[in-house]
């Protein structure tokens, strides 16, 4: 797994330079792009961190870049950099999912900021990506039994209902609770359903 | 005839545009057509009733006539014989009478023959018949024979037995028809003898019918079996005679008739000629009177199409939308049409013979259109269509485009001036939205353009700036963090300074492009740059109602400028000038522009009586994007201000002393 980096996509070699320079200062891993059309090549699902986007460049523009991101599927947070007559573009690209938008001049530090405050968003929420990811596995695991029991339990029934309802004996039900138990590594009905609230 | 065509002629002027066909139609048949014809029948059936009343008249005049010439022809005959035989009997019964020897007798009978017309011989006969004498030709007879002929035979027995005078039936001689009277007289009681007198038919006629009377008839006697036996006349007798008649002759008797016989006369043919005269003028008048009334009727169907075309043309006229007017040469209105009416909001009658200035000239153009109308008559001058603006009755003002053409009538003399007013105000307007709205258009294409220019130049700028800004950040951020190694500082420096070169050469990059447009200087005469701008904004001038008066010193400057610079500027001066003057009322609306050559500069001055300039207003004047105007863009006086400052001159504005602004500039004159 590669390390978070901050993006840079702008056609302005100073501007590149200006910016990974002050990345660098706080202590920010940046990588600088010249083109859209390189940066999106570059792209791979392991790439982590967020995209400052020039919105004005040669070439792709910073919204279509934005656009094939999110038509790739690629959730990364996305800064634009946008001069004084580019504000109605960067408002649409905002509301198409934008982290944000900065206008040029812009306030170094504060730039700062924002990115360091996407990338942690991006971490939390690639975190959670990964819980989700291993609770569909558990679940994945569990027999159709074992599924239809889990539902009842968490339906709030009691062995004995469930056995009823499924025609089976006591003892059975029994086996399959300890093995959805198991599978999904709890200790308790509570706890399952605790787990599974989150997802639903 | 020359008349009525005269009045018809007259007519179609008179004839109303509609009713007139019907009206030429109901006059043709009416009463006044049959009456002449009525009356002429009846002149002529008169005529010819009295020629033919005359005829009877004369018929029985002459049948009258005739009759009583026949019996006093009979009587006269009558008489003849009577005294004829009174004659002979004298001689019968004169003492010696009968026993006169043939000497004596032819002495007697001399005598006697001169008194009695038609008788032609005197026989003495014996008492037994025998003839004694006879004169004044001696007869003899042969012997044994007897002078008595067969035929006379019972006649001389008659007079014989009774003693009385006896007519014998005539019969033929040698040269005539005659016939013989016996008259026997008495000696003593005793038959003595016989004294016969013989007539000749034809010698009575002769001698008894006088010539006036055979002039006029044919007279003839006949006998029993209607064979003419003797006859007189001085007539040509052809054919049958018109009128006849016969009266027995008696004595002598024995089936003799007098027969008079009547031919036309030479007065029957003069009133034959009279009738066929009187036929003949009847004719002729009948001929004329339908040939009158051919050309009448043919007068009339002219007439009618005449009218039609009349009501047609008018029609025509009146339907235009055009509005027509014709003008004397005095400029009184002569003919308008309808639409010129509705145009004008005047009647015809209001119209009609009203002189110039007319009421629909607005007051304070009046000058004006008298003088462009005279210059638009003047000979020689090609015809192009005047544009003017004309007030309706209402106030409300309306343009117009006039065709001005000479009025010329049929003898190809001008009567006047013809003109063909078009209603443009619509047209007009829409051309003027349609100007305003690519004005607009312009002005926001300027403004798109140089927004598109300041955003790309905002762009260039920015990046520098920003790349500038995130290295001192990035230094700053070592710095206070404490991990700055000088030469990481350094370096970031250095690019800092390159990128402030870059933010420098673009700056001077738009520099240069903007001062690529340098004036180009030419050598000029004011005066002419100062009517080409008039000319430019005259116009627009005309369409706000302003005159522009240029005031120009004769003495014409030159200069060294750029003369569409100047151009500009006092284009923009003007129309400042006018737009200051939309509240002012309309005879005010006036831009005076003057020249004033002095030793070193030459000054000109745009004056307008628009509003005026606050104090406040006068202070920012020339700045640049500072307008009053809702649509201004506050760039039109500090283009002035710059264009003179290039060309060392200045431009300044004052208060006009009869109100309004005056801007003033001011430019050097080249030495000479």
């Amino acid at each position: 797994m590669s390390e978070a980096t901050v993006h840079i996509v702008d056609d302005d070699a100073a501007i590149r330079d200006a910016l990974s320079w002050l990345l660098r200062s706080r202590g920010v891993s940046a990588k600088a792009w010249e083109s859209g059309e390189a940066f999106l090549s570059g792209l791979s699902a392991e790439t982590r961190g967020c995209v400052v986007l020039d919105v004005r460049m040669d070439g792709m523009s910073g919204i279509e870049v934005h656009d094939h991101l999110l038509g790739r599927g690629c959730r990364m947070p996305v800064l634009f950099l946008t001069g004084h007559g580019d504000v109605p573009l960067a408002v649409a690209a905002l509301k198409k999912g934008a982290f944000d938008f900065v206008e040029k001049p812009f306030n170094d530090n504060q730039l700062v900021d924002r990115i360091l405050e996407a990338m942690r968003s991006d971490e939390a929420r690639r975190r959670e990506l990964e819980a989700e990811e291993s609770l569909m596995a558990r679940v994945a695991q569990l027999t159709a039994r074992e599924r239809e029991v889990m539902e009842r339990v968490l339906a709030g029934d009691h062995n004995k209902a469930i056995a009823d309802a499924l025609d089976i004996a006591i003892r059975t039900v029994e086996v399959h609770r300890a093995h959805v138990f198991e599978k999904m590594g709890v200790r308790s009905a509570v706890e399952l359903a605790g787990l599974l609230a989150r997802r639903r | 005839v020359k008349e009525l065509a005269e009045s018809s002629g007259r007519m179609p002027a008179l004839l109303p545009a509609d009713g007139a066909r019907g009206r030429a139609r109901s006059a043709a048949p009416g009463w006044p057509w049959y009456v002449p014809w009525l009356s002429l029948a009846l002149l002529v059936a008169a005529l010819l009733g009295a020629l033919w009343v005359l005829q009877l008249q004369d018929i029985e005049e002459n049948r009258s006539g005739l009759i009583r010439d026949s019996l006093w022809v009979e009587q006269n005959i009558q008489f003849s014989l009577d005294r004829g035989l009174e004659q002979l009997r004298q001689l019968a019964e004169a003492p010696e009478g009968g026993d006169l020897d043939q000497r004596q007798l032819e002495l007697r009978v001399k005598h006697l023959l001169a008194n009695a017309p038609g008788l032609v011989e005197i026989v003495l006969l014996a008492p037994d018949g025998a003839l004694r004498a006879s004169a004044p030709t001696p007869l003899s007879v042969p012997p044994g024979g007897s002078w008595i002929s067969p035929s006379d035979e019972p006649a001389y027995r008659l007079a014989r037995g009774t003693g009385n005078a006896s007519y014998a039936p005539p019969h033929a001689s040698a040269s005539e028809r005659q016939f013989e009277v016996f008259v026997p007289y008495y000696r003593g009681g005793q038959l003595a003898g016989m004294v016969v007198g013989v007539y000749g038919l034809k010698s009575i006629l002769s001698g008894l019918v006088p010539w006036w009377l055979a002039e006029k008839h044919r007279v003839t006697i006949r006998d029993s079996n209607g064979n003419v036996v003797a006859a007189k006349s001085n007539v040509e007798a052809e054919g049958f005679p018109e009128l006849t008649h016969q009266a027995p002759l008696d004595p002598p008797g024995h089936g003799l008739l007098l027969h008079v016989e009547s031919y036309g006369s030479k007065a029957n043919l003069l009133r034959n000629v009279l009738a066929a005269t009187i036929v003949g003028l009847a004719a002729a008048v009948l001929w004329s009177l339908w040939a009158l009334r051919r050309h009448i009727q043919r007068r009339l169907d002219t007439e009618q199409a005449l009218g039609e075309a009349h009501a047609f043309r008018k029609a025509m006229e009146d339907s235009l939308e055009t509005g027509m007017r014709a003008m004397d040469h005095e400029g009184r209105i002569v003919y308008v049409n309808p639409a010129f009416c509705r145009m004008v909001g005047y009647s015809e009658a209001e119209l009609i013979g009203h002189g110039a200035p007319q009421e629909y000239w607005p007051p304070e153009e009046r000058r004006h259109i008298a003088e462009a109308l005279r210059a638009s008559r003047a000979a020689g001058t090609p015809r192009v269509p005047i544009e003017l603006e004309l007030v309706h009755r209402s106030g409300e003002r309306f343009d117009v485009l006039i065709y001005e053409a000479p009025l010329v009538d049929d003898r190809g003399r001008q009567t006047g001036w013809m003109a063909s007013v078009l209603d443009i105000t619509e047209r007009k307007r829409a051309r003027e939205r349609v100007r305003h709205q690519e004005e607009k258009l312009a002005a926001t294409a300027r403004l798109v353009a140089m927004g598109e220019m300041a955003s790309a130049i905002a762009h260039e700028l920015n990046q520098p700036l920003s790349a500038i800004a995130s290295y001192a950040t990035g230094c700053l951020n070592m710095l206070q963090a404490g991990t700055a190694a000088p030469s990481e500082i350094c370096e970031a420096l250095q690019k800092t300074t390159q990128q402030a070169q870059r933010a420098g050469r673009i700056i001077r990059r738009v520099h240069e492009f903007v001062r690529k447009s340098e004036p180009s200087r030419s050598r000029m005469r004011l005066n002419a740059v100062v009517e080409a701008a008039v000319g430019l904004a005259e116009a627009d001038a005309r369409k706000r109602r302003v005159r522009i008066v240029p005031q120009l010193s004769r003495e014409d400057p030159e200069l060294l400028a750029d003369p569409l610079l100047l151009q500009q500027v006092l284009l923009n001066l003007v129309r400042n000038g006018m737009d200051a003057m939309s509240e002012t009322p309309r005879e005010l609306r006036e831009i005076t522009i003057t020249t004033e050559p002095a030793a070193s500069t030459v000054t000109v001055r745009v004056m307008d009586r628009g509003c005026g300039i606050s104090p406040e207003v006068q202070r920012q004047l020339f700045e640049p994007f500072f307008t009053t105007k809702a649509e201004g863009m506050g760039m039109g006086l500090n283009i002035c201000r710059s264009i003179l400052e290039v060309h060392q001159g200045r431009v300044w504005a004052e208060p006009n002393p009869r109100g309004g602004t005056v801007f003033a500039f001011s430019l050097p004159l080249e030495p000479a």
